[in-house]
């Protein structure tokens, strides 16, 4: 658990909104390592998802450089940007986010189709518990069952980082924790880096560094020497 | 099969609507332009293999007597490569009923074969004795005869009879008509027959002379002047008329016909996939926005810009390729019906449906290159859509005021339910444009329809009302003293009678020239009604001539022009005449003169070819003994036109569907597409406690518009489309002269409304179902 898999420098994000410049990062740095479980914890406005989006190849600093296994990903282009994505990164949103006309396994084949290594599909869904539910269509689903499926897709793809925002935020409290038990099971399991990005400070307890952001600053970042598994938690 | 490709597939499920809809243009205008331009092919190729096959001539001579040997003699001369001398005359054809009026024209072959117009042999034999004849098909289909019977021919007075040895077809006659004023063919009463030349020219008693020559040239090129050679050189032997073969009557009704097929086969297709195209590139647009989210998440996922754009292409190349291929497959077939419509009218026994295999690939790949063009344009934007901003809501969209929001006065009274109508018409102005071109398309096209419905009633029924208003036509063969009209009175009662001239002459302006029947008519004559294309009376002239609209603008006339008339009469000069006046005329192309001043001018003094008469008597039994003429009735000739318009009118019901179609299609896939990119909006209405139907309503508000807009807009480009087809559409048949009417355009609005209701209603359908509470809830992309 040493070697550094993502490293942020000085990130800077301005966005322009008519005449009022925005800063949604100012001066960002941070390290993340193999294995990790990281959270990133701040209140909605503080710039997070801006540099989840950022540190996944989704979006470009004003300023900054972000390394992926000591690779610059800032200046690459998009074709590079996007076989990064496709090939390191697996990321689960808020709002899951699924092809609402395939079903489950149809939406974690999609993601494994064009990877170069990926996990076995049936293995990934089971592992997330939808081992019976691979048939469903998204609208037949639940939200926790929905995410599952989110997570499952990110995870096929055999990523290096996942990189999930808000990933309980349209859950209730008991499915919120199932779902973040399921992402501890993949960072064990599979040994994959797991990025958390929330507002529960709560969900800071199973992490094993908590990354705290406010005003598009990092304020405190914590290493929690005794992370508790996730159905401790309570919120 | 890849997921993506999965989705693809139920993407089309979850849109078939708009996906059978845009599906059915490109399979329409495919579908027009396979079976017009195939059938085009068809009847050129076909024509071309018929001509080759039989030695179709290149110049056709008519003169006074022609001498035997003179063939030999004309054979290497101006390019000319062959030459055959024929005799050739109309006479009655002799029917069990005494009061049938039937003529066949005489044609004089060679015992063994013809070298130029040889003879198709369809059952028979070719070769002829004494007293065989041959009978062309198309006349021993209408009255039944067949090899082995006997017919009968009247030939100067007496009676022959003949053997029918062969049935054959004649490339000179695919399209049988007696001449250029019988303008339909009427099979029954008019035919050719085929006679041994040595045997008919001894019981015609021609002296040994001959009055028709066929030319074949070596050089297409240099027909004119081949032409003009023999002008100047038959001179001599009493040469009437030298005509190419572009001017020969058939041949000139089949070139008029391809002409028109390959005309409509560029049109109406463009028209279809125009819009077509512009559909799929606002469906794709549209669905590639809905998908944002979707879009955002596969970049995520690490799919390219090219692999995403490709899922959505494929979309649209699946329209293309089933479309080209449907579309193709279903016009090659009807090509093969359209083909054998052209049996009604044309005679070619070599006319084969062939199935263009190339054509069929390259419509395809034209309509799939087409529409993946069309697709690319409605997915180019994908490559903007940003990962991370498409997983954020989308803002809305700006609200701003519309231009009559600022008449304070119009707008304070316009109820809710309508502003909201008129800013969505504003708001999505490129949307609402379409339809309203589809609109206006639709109408103006069933403008154009209804009008060419109507005309050939119209052209018909005004061409014997009030134009040429005898109902009896009698010809006699060859010029008589105009004292012969004392003779017919002393046999029939006649209400009106008035001696006539029908003569062929050249007709030059300029470099323009065609060849028709100018007609002498008695001063103030009672039989015909002419009016400028004004609809102003016009009357005949004491000298000079008038001219139909067709042949005028045929050789460039105007009033006040001095046009050369070329005389084929023999011994007579040609000279010029004043263009008096040019008149409205729906049928046949014509010129008319003075008949004194016509005789005086360029025939003998006091000498007619025929008489206009109208009576209650039976014209054929009362001049059943007057051996030398032929009687044409209106009735005969109104039943020929009946069996033309009948075949007509299907085309058009076509044409009504096709149209009818456009504004349906459009209509609908456009107000389904609203339906799917509002259902929030709409749901958020139903909480508020609107019901289905004023949703619909709201719906149908907006189409309503646009439809009134639409037919606006149509009528004028309706009017603009009856302008553009009488000006191109018009043949030595027909000229399509007639203004449109008010009816016309009352029917041409009602259809589209229907058209258009049905397609609304169509959507309520889908209205109906949506489940507006999921759509609230629904956060699935």
């Amino acid at each position: 658990m040493s070697e550094v898999v993502l490293k942020a420098e000085n990130i800077s994000k301005l966005y322009k909104m008519g005449e009022v410049t925005v800063k949604a990062l100012e001066n960002v740095s941070f390290e993340v390592k193999q294995g990790e479980f990281i959270v990133i914890l701040g209140p909605s406005g503080s710039g997070k998802s801006t540099l989840l989006n950022i540190v996944g190849g989704m979006d470009t600093p004003t300023s900054g450089d972000v390394y992926f296994n000591g690779e610059m990903i800032t200046g690459m282009s998009d074709k590079e940007l996007t076989m990064y994505r496709r090939e390191e990164i697996g990321f689960v949103f808020q709002f899951y986010n699924l092809m609402a006309t395939l079903t489950a396994k149809e939406n974690v084949e999609l993601a494994a189709e064009i990877c170069r290594d990926p996990i076995d599909i049936d293995e990934v869904l089971e592992a997330v518990g939808l081992g019976t539910r691979m048939d469903n269509f998204p609208s037949q689903m639940s939200g926790g069952e929905q995410q599952r499926v989110a997570i499952a897709r990110a995870v096929a793809k055999n990523p290096q980082i996942l990189l999930c925002d808000e990933p309980t935020g349209a859950l209730d409290f008991e499915t919120g924790i199932s779902i973040l038990k399921v992402l501890k099971e993949m960072n064990e399991k599979y040994n994959k880096t797991v990025v958390v990005i929330t507002h529960n400070a709560s969900i800071a307890q199973m992490a094993d560094k908590v990354i705290k952001m406010r005003s598009g600053k990092i304020t405190e970042v914590i290493i929690n020497d005794d992370p508790i598994p996730a159905e401790r938690i309570d919120w | 099969m890849k997921k993506l490709d999965k989705r693809l597939f139920r993407m089309i499920k979850n849109t078939k609507g708009q996906y059978i809809a845009v599906l059915a243009i490109i399979i329409t205008g495919i579908f027009v332009f396979t079976a017009v331009s195939n059938s085009s092919i068809n009847l050129s190729d076909s024509l071309d293999d018929y001509y080759m096959e039989t030695n179709f001539a290149d110049i056709f001579v008519t003169a006074s007597g022609l001498p035997d040997k003179l063939e030999n003699s004309l054979i290497g001369e101006a390019d000319i490569k062959e030459a055959e001398a024929r005799l050739v005359f109309d006479t009655p054809f002799v029917t069990d009923d005494n009061e049938e009026d039937v003529d066949v024209r005489v044609v004089s072959v060679d015992k063994h074969e013809s070298k130029i117009n040889k003879l198709f042999i369809k059952s028979g034999r070719r070769t002829l004795s004494d007293n065989d004849v041959i009978v062309i098909e198309q006349f021993a289909a209408a009255r039944n005869i067949n090899v082995g019977d006997e017919i009968v021919l009247r030939i100067n007075g007496r009676q022959y009879k003949f053997n029918v040895t062969a049935v054959a077809s004649s490339s000179e006659y695919a399209y049988m008509m007696e001449n250029e004023q019988t303008m339909l063919p009427d099979p029954e009463k008019f035919g050719v027959v085929y006679v041994e030349e040595d045997y008919i020219r001894k019981i015609y008693g021609s002296n040994g002379s001959f009055n028709e020559m066929l030319i074949t040239t070596n050089n297409d090129d240099t027909l004119d002047q081949t032409k003009e050679y023999l002008e100047d050189n038959l001179e001599k032997y009493g040469v009437r008329r030298v005509i190419k073969k572009q001017d020969q009557l058939s041949n000139s009704m089949l070139s008029q016909e391809i002409e028109g097929l390959e005309m409509m086969s560029k049109s109406v297709p463009i028209i279809f996939l125009i819009f077509a195209g512009i559909m799929l590139t606002t469906m794709l647009s549209r669905i590639v926005k809905k998908d944002r989210t979707s879009i955002g998440v596969l970049k995520a996922l690490g799919f390219k810009d090219i692999e995403i754009m490709s899922h959505y292409l494929k979309y649209a190349a699946s329209v293309g390729i089933i479309g080209g291929t449907l579309g193709s497959l279903m016009g090659t077939a009807l090509s093969g019906v359209m083909t054998n419509y052209y049996l009604v009218f044309f005679n070619i026994p070599m006319l084969t449906v062939k199935v263009y295999y190339y054509r069929i690939i390259v419509s395809v790949f034209l309509s799939l290159i087409f529409c993946v063009i069309s697709g690319f344009w409605g997915v180019r934007n994908i490559v903007k859509i940003n990962p991370a901003e498409s997983m954020k809501p989308e803002a809305p969209k700006k609200g701003k005021r519309i231009i009559i929001e600022n008449i304070k006065l119009i707008w304070n009274h316009v109820p809710f339910s309508w502003k909201i109508v008129l800013r969505n018409i504003f708001r999505e102005k490129k949307k609402f444009v379409f339809i309203g071109a589809a609109v206006a398309i639709t109408c103006g096209m069933m403008v154009m329809t209804i009008w060419m419905v109507d005309i050939i009633d119209v052209m018909f029924n005004r061409h014997y009302d009030e134009f040429m208003k005898a109902e009896y036509n009698i010809s006699f063969n060859g010029f008589q003293n105009e004292d012969i009209k004392n003779e017919i009175a002393e046999k029939i009662k006649f209400r009106n009678m008035e001696a006539r001239n029908e003569v062929p002459f050249e007709i030059e302006n300029g470099k323009k020239s065609k060849i028709v029947s100018i007609i002498g008519l008695e001063e103030n004559t009672a039989f015909y009604g002419f009016e400028d294309v004004k609809g102003n009376p016009v009357r005949l002239p004491e000298s000079g001539i008038l001219l139909s609209s067709n042949l005028a603008s045929s050789i460039d006339a105007k009033v006040g022009d001095e046009v050369l008339l070329k005389n084929f009469m023999p011994d007579h000069d040609d000279g010029y005449v004043t263009v008096k006046g040019i008149i409205k005329q729906s049928l046949g192309i014509n010129g008319y003169m003075n008949l004194d001043y016509m005789n005086e001018n360029f025939l003998d003094k006091g000498i007619a070819n025929g008489v206009y008469v109208n009576t209650d008597d039976d014209v054929a039994k009362s001049l059943n003994d007057m051996k030398t003429i032929t009687i044409m009735s209106q009735d005969d000739l109104r039943g020929a036109f009946e069996e033309f318009t009948t075949v007509t009118a299907a085309s058009m019901m076509f044409m009504v569907i096709f149209s009818g179609l456009l504004g349906f299609v459009i209509v609908y896939s456009m107000t389904l597409m609203s339906i799917n990119e509002r259902t929030l909006e709409f749901s958020s209405l139903r909480v508020m406690g609107f019901s289905k139907s004023e949703i619909f309503n709201m719906l149908v508000r907006e189409n309503m518009i646009m439809t009134v807009l639409g037919i606006a807009a149509g009528i004028p480009l309706g009017i603009w489309l009856v302008d553009y087809m009488a000006k191109t559409y018009t043949t030595d048949i027909y000229s399509m002269n007639e203004p449109i009417t008010t009816n016309n355009i009352v029917v041409s609005i009602i259809l589209t409304i229907i058209f258009i209701v049905l397609a609304q209603l169509m959507t309520y359908a889908k209205i109906h179902r949506l489940d507006f509470m999921q759509a609230l809830k629904s956060r699935i992309s």
